[in-house]
């Protein structure tokens, strides 16, 4: 499939979340659980799929994330700076009403990943060089409309994701590390739709945790020197990251013929990420597992939303979230620089022909400047990070 | 219409498609001058590590880390007596390779890393760093320590004759004829390390008064050009790897006996001295510091570094030949080091306060190491070479551990002197390099 061209990979957005599975949603402020905007329903809420008018919709985009993260070590004159690749979330939705109350779909979304690059020589390396983290999502879904107004559905999720990074190996042998694995995991998707009436429309949707678990990684060690035996130079590992489970409440209010309001509630269960724990498969007592607390707790995202219709051709949306860091205090690690962000989106949809929706987005995320530190490592300093994130999306329905 | 929505979200990106940035560290040098800055010690100042100064020793010295730091608030240039090359101007520097003792077993450890000396003549400029490795402290004050006529006859240092401004200067005069603003004064250690390092023998240790007096005055006199300054107290040496090392390798009663025909030779040989011997394990027989008898060995002597493991495992030493006392530190002698080091610290604090000057304690830097201290995720402790901390000498220190001295003055001047100089990070520095 062409949309498999795209480069897999993603950023931190809270953690290592990134919600970009709908460029109409990502414009009012990544609001979607109160929409029922036909394919992408998958993501945001299953429960609104059936709300399809049309008997067909697909739907497809991808964004750009360009983001950059500056450091400046406590006591000291050292800085440093990011180099991260350009990372393309993506999404495809295609649903079908198999009669009047029952739709079916399937989407392939990327709602998690994490890419960050700093200089392999810079002062963080013992916790981190390099790290890329992907998901790609598969849910096939079933919604089901219960009378006029309300709406149910869940998806099944089949998990794909992939974990690459580089850091210096533990004191006192220098020399670097490489890990390298794969996972498959399942997990769900299930959410319902109320409509009561023309102007108010409401969501709420749970998406379960997936426990990606890599079982038969490759490690593989450079530099090291030859007297050191005690370190293999290639290996396997096992290693769990959790992508925690989210619950989401969102209201949408028609406030005149051309003007929308939407406000969400995001919760997400962040505390199952509590370390990371590499399980080194060839062990010694000289190179034992790698133990890195993390000790996230849950977060909520609180989001708010705009759209204008400008001509049955234009509609516009804006949109502004604060998302709190889910990370720890004693246990910050520049592996997923992960601030406190404010956010704000743009939107405009383009509606050439019936049916036909062309959709730009724009997102701009500001970590707002902290302290943070990592105490097992004394690597303390002070963080900013800025992301830039233009999409483009595709939707017809028919 | 299409065309104006898409230029307002374009600019709206342009507006803010900049990096994100951080303000900068704002270095400062408070009340203190660094624009001259001169360093006045032993070995630890010149930045001796591995046995040997060598340049890329001298480049990580922790008063050439602290130069560069003085730099960014104001301080000048900052000269040091460079070696050409990588071995020094004596024989003696280690390096760590596989090594095969006499039993046939190979391992890693520190070997003879012999290479071109660089020859000793006058460089012919003034210097900064004023470290000169085996000063005591009367030394810095001594006439002709720098005299090459006096090097043959033990009179004079090599290492100062090549910086000296004549043969008839001092260590401390050649440092204030600079002018300097600010310095740094790190001594004491050779005045009880030279007795401690030849487990006694061969060496005494400065008595009180004299060390009272010279410090004094040493101090008085870099007071009287209007400098100010920082003063180093003395570690606690004993936990060193010179010190603590070989006592976890070799055990006081590690020579084994497996055959009675060995036991009963030397029940044989040292019955005269009421020494027995069993099958298994025995203490070492040791020479006595003050009788020079043979002895057994107790659990508070200490084996340096420098004892030679071949000759216990294959050449009978610590049975048949008693270990020379020079290997040994016996708990007396302990103590007496011990004591000086706790005198000295309390005559260097004294002089710190009465003078103003920042004080280092130096002394509790060996309890942080062997709790380990990490910075930027290296962790240095005191263990012997994978400690990172500790140069293959196991007394000098490596550029890590140079760093982290470097840190603690650092703190030291901007608590004492409202100045803001940036740390140095472990990251920065080469650490013990592995075959």
């Amino acid at each position: 499939m062409l949309l498999f061209l795209f480069v897999v990979s993603n950023l931190f957005a809270g953690g290592y979340q990134v919600r970009l599975q709908g460029q109409k949603q990502t414009g009012i402020g990544l609001i979607g659980t109160p929409f029922a905007l036909g394919g992408s329903s998958i993501f945001y809420n299953p429960g609104a799929l059936s709300f399809m008018k049309e008997n067909y919709s697909f739907s497809a985009g991808v964004s750009g994330i360009m983001a950059t993260a500056v450091f400046r070590q406590k006591d000291s004159d050292y800085k440093a700076k990011t180099d991260n690749s350009l990372s393309t979330p993506f999404y495809f939705y295609g649903a079908v009403k198999v009669i009047d109350d029952l739709s079916v779909g399937v989407g392939v979304f990327t709602p998690f990943g994490s890419s960050t690059t700093w200089d392999s020589d810079w002062n963080g390396r013992k916790s981190i060089q390099d790290i890329s983290l992907s998901a790609i999502f598969i849910q096939p879904t079933v919604s089901y409309k219960i009378g006029d107004k309300f709406g149910i559905g869940a998806g099944l999720d089949i998990v794909i994701g992939s974990v690459d990074l580089t850091k210096e190996l533990p004191t006192p042998v220098d020399g670097q590390m490489n890990l390298d694995g794969s996972s498959t995991a399942l997990g769900f998707n299930v959410g319902a739709y109320f409509k009561p009436n023309d102007e108010l429309s409401i969501g709420i949707d749970y998406r379960s945790k997936v426990n990606m678990k890599v079982d038969d990684g490759d490690f593989k060690t450079t530099d090291v020197p030859s007297s050191v035996t005690f370190i293999p130079e290639t290996g396997n590992f096992s290693a769990e990251l959790p992508l925690p489970a989210n619950l989401d409440f969102g209201i949408a209010y028609q406030v005149s013929e051309k003007f929308l309001l939407a406000a969400e509630l995001n919760i997400i269960f962040w505390s199952v990420y509590d370390s990371l724990i590499i399980d080194f498969k060839q062990n010694n007592e000289d190179f034992a597992d790698s133990r890195n607390p993390r000790e996230y707790s849950n977060s909520f995202i609180p989001r708010l939303g705009a759209e204008y219709k400008i001509s049955d051709t234009f509609i516009a949306r804006a949109g502004i979230y604060y998302d709190k860091t889910p990370t720890n205090e004693d246990y910050f690690s520049p592996e997923t620089v992960s601030l406190d962000q404010i956010a704000f989106t743009l939107g405009l949809s383009i509606m050439p022909v019936e049916g036909l929706s062309i959709d730009l987005s724009y997102l701009q995320l500001e970590g707002l400047e902290s302290d943070k530190k990592y105490t097992p490592d004394n690597f303390e300093g002070t963080y900013k990070t800025r992301a830039f994130i233009p999409g483009l999306g595709i939707s017809y329905n028919f | 219409m299409k065309y104006k929505y898409i230029l307002y979200i374009s600019l709206l990106g342009l507006l803010f498609a900049c990096e994100p940035e951080l303000d900068d560290f704002e270095p400062s040098q408070g009340n203190a001058d660094f624009s001259v800055y001169v360093a006045l010690g032993n070995s630890l100042t010149a930045g001796y590590a591995d046995g040997s100064l060598y340049r890329s020793s001298q480049l990580n010295s922790f008063p050439s880390i602290l130069a560069e730091q003085f730099k960014k608030a104001g301080g000048g240039d900052f000269v040091q007596p460079l070696m050409d090359g990588e071995y020094g101007i004596m024989p003696g520097k280690l390096k760590l390779d596989y090594k095969t003792d006499c039993t046939d077993e190979t391992s890693v450890g520190p070997v003879p890393d012999n290479g071109t000396l660089d020859a000793i003549a006058p460089l012919g400029y003034t210097v900064n760093n004023l470290g000169v490795p085996g000063a005591k402290s009367f030394h810095l004050l001594a006439q002709g320590y720098g005299d090459f006529a006096g090097i043959q006859l033990g009179t004079a240092n090599p290492y100062y004759a090549r910086f000296a401004s004549s043969s008839i200067s001092t260590v401390v005069g050649d440092a204030i004829t600079q002018q300097p603003t600010f310095y740094t004064l790190w001594v004491g250690n050779n005045d009880v390390l030279g007795y401690a390092a030849g487990g006694g023998t061969g060496d005494t240790i400065t008595g009180e008064a004299t060390f009272t007096f010279m410090m004094n005055t040493i101090v008085q006199s870099l007071n009287a050009t209007g400098a100010k300054g920082v003063i180093a107290g003395l570690p606690d040496m004993l936990k060193s790897p010179y010190f603590a090392f070989m006592d976890t390798q070799v055990p006081f009663n590690g020579l084994v006996l497996t055959r009675q025909g060995q036991v009963d030779s030397l029940n044989f040989a040292y019955a005269q001295l009421g020494i027995t011997f069993d099958l298994g394990q025995n203490p070492f027989i040791v020479e006595d510091a003050v009788t020079h008898f043979p002895r057994q060995m107790k659990e508070s002597d200490i084996f340096l570094l420098t004892l030679p493991t071949d000759s216990l495992k294959c050449y009978y030493m610590g049975s048949a030949i008693p270990i020379p006392h020079k290997y040994i530190l016996d708990e007396t002698e302990a103590n007496n080091v011990n004591t000086f080091i706790g005198i000295y610290n309390n005559v260097i604090q004294g002089l710190a306060a009465q003078y103003d000057l920042a004080y280092i304690d130096m002394f509790d830097m060996m309890s942080d190491l062997e709790n380990g201290i990490t910075n930027d995720g290296i962790t240095i402790t005191d263990e012997f070479v994978t400690g990172n901390a500790f140069s293959l000498d196991g007394i000098h220190l490596t550029p890590i551990g140079y760093a982290h001295v470097a840190n603690m003055f650092i703190e030291g001047i901007n608590n004492k002197y409202n100045s803001n100089l940036p740390k140095v990070s472990f990251a920065q520095y080469p650490s013990v390099i592995l075959p």
